[in-house]
């Protein structure tokens, strides 16, 4: 086995004006496990995230993918996969077209949209226009996008938002086969009971910083053991 | 490049925007033609068989939003986001942008053209006037009246990179072209207002909507319109490389 690990996070740091938004994280995330990045609202988890992705620019330390830099990837659609919150569309473009754009872009063959389309079961409003879909359809189509390059890790921001209580099953069962095949999940949440029965690797931020990281059995076996951790983790500090 | 090439032109060709942009320009043409032979101009004049023609440097309008479009609008609906994960070099993204839309610019101004060609041809027939494609100065026109189409199309994109915001963007662009170089021009006088990117575009296109400004030769309007459009572009690369994407 290799030692790099599929995401390594190094001493990031982001400061907005005066605001540190993110201050000197450090993680890793495993091949074949899903981890998750949990945190209160306006914890840093989406900064991280958009750093990991090099949509942001630290100004402090390094993220990398299977030790190389997300923005030094050669094809990145193909190694990483990216949901982040209120994935973006254009009203007025249709889901398949949505889809066949990042196909361009990502040099994917057009079956792998079709193929995408059906995993995520939204195969039959493929020729809708997105202005027509619900929030759950909109988190579906931008999952069907992360998942289109067919890459080895996944990151996702708020991944259950819009889903229904079915839809959370279902999603449950995608992120535990993703990684069944070996690939690395990464989901960032704020919301425990949506993630608690799926994560194998938990990181726990609050304020910016890191306050846990570890396989979900150092937390403890107890029923709400993950909860009480969280809470207790991530209270506001002096 | 060209993975970025499709990818953008499969973006502008699958929303409605872009479409209607394309088809506001040959309209403008015909209906800047059709006022100006009922207004009463002398049909037997050469003179005004160019000033038709050179309605295709009015058209560019809609490439310069066309290209705004191409850039603001993919920061009002946050899929630079997407195509940020898809092409981490930004710098490279802008490049395409350019491309593209600098393409789609040029066949924006042929189909304006030949319908400026035909438009004309048939005012002139029906009003008995002599129009000749082989006049001088006809293939000038409509070559510049193309050109101008292109470099609006990537001073738009310039445009777009540096506001963000589509409306604010298309609202600077139009205020620009509008009110700003009009005022300049009774300022500066016409000896410096003629170097300002419209009047510019005027001359390259060999219109002059004012009248009032003694234009630069085609050539001259040519290299400094060229040298806007290549201040946006660099502009528009370095900004976007800077900024973060949040």
């Amino acid at each position: 086995m290799t030692e790099t690990a599929a995401v390594e996070v190094r001493g990031l740091t982001k400061t907005f004006g005066r605001v540190t938004a993110v201050r000197e994280m450090s993680f890793t995330a495993p091949a074949g496990k899903v981890t998750g990045f949990l945190g209160p609202n306006g914890s840093g988890k989406t900064t991280t995230l958009r750093m990991v992705l090099s949509l942001v620019r630290p100004d402090a330390g390094e993220a990398l993918i299977g030790g190389v830099r997300y923005d030094r990837l050669p094809r990145p659609r193909r190694r990483v996969g990216a949901l982040l919150e209120a994935a973006s569309f254009h009203p007025g473009r249709r889901a398949r077209d949505h889809l066949r754009v990042l196909a361009d872009a990502a040099d994917v063959p057009v079956r792998r949209v079709d193929e995408v389309l059906d995993q995520v079961g939204l195969a039959p409003a493929a020729r809708r226009r997105v202005r027509e879909f619900s929030l759950g359809m909109r988190q579906r189509l931008g999952l069907a996008a992360a998942l289109l390059g067919d890459p080895q890790v996944l990151l996702l921001d708020e991944p259950a938002n819009g889903l229904d209580p079915a839809g959370i099953a279902w999603l449950r069962g995608l992120l535990r086969g993703l990684a069944d095949e070996g690939r690395a999940v990464v989901i960032a949440s704020h919301v425990l009971s949506e993630v608690a029965q799926t994560v194998d690797h938990v990181v726990i931020v609050s304020e910016g910083e890191l306050r846990f990281a570890g396989p979900l059995g150092e937390i403890g076996a107890e029923n709400n053991a993950l909860e009480s951790a969280f809470l207790k983790l991530t209270a506001p500090t002096g | 490049m060209l993975p970025m090439m499709r990818s953008e032109f499969r973006k502008l060709s699958t929303i409605r925007g872009p479409w209607l942009l394309l088809a506001a320009g040959p309209l403008l043409v015909v209906a800047g033609i059709s006022g100006l032979v009922q207004s009463g101009a002398n049909l037997h004049a050469p003179a005004t068989q160019g000033k038709a023609l050179a309605h295709v440097s009015l058209a560019a309008l809609f490439t310069l939003i066309f290209g705004i479009l191409a850039v603001a609008g993919e920061y009002r609906h946050g899929t630079v986001t997407d195509t940020f994960l898809s092409f981490p070099a930004r710098g490279r993204v802008i490049a395409a942008k350019l491309a593209t839309c600098g393409l789609v610019g040029a066949a924006a101004g042929l189909v304006s053209s030949a319908v400026a060609v035909a438009v004309t041809a048939a005012w002139w027939a029906a009003k008995g006037g002599s129009f000749h494609l082989s006049a001088a100065g006809t293939w000038q026109t409509i070559g510049g009246g193309i050109a101008v189409n292109i470099a609006f199309a990537a001073i738009g994109v310039g445009i777009g990179a540096l506001i963000h915001n589509l409306a604010a963007a298309i609202a600077a662009a139009l205020a620009w072209i509008a009110l700003i170089e009009g005022i300049a021009g009774q300022l500066l006088g016409s000896g410096l207002a003629r170097w300002l990117p419209f009047y510019s575009s005027e001359a390259l296109g060999r219109g002059n909507v004012t009248g009032s400004v003694r234009l630069l030769p085609q050539w001259g309007g040519g290299l400094m319109l060229a040298g806007y459009a290549a201040v946006f572009a660099a502009a528009a690369i370095v900004t976007t490389l800077r900024r973060d994407v949040t």
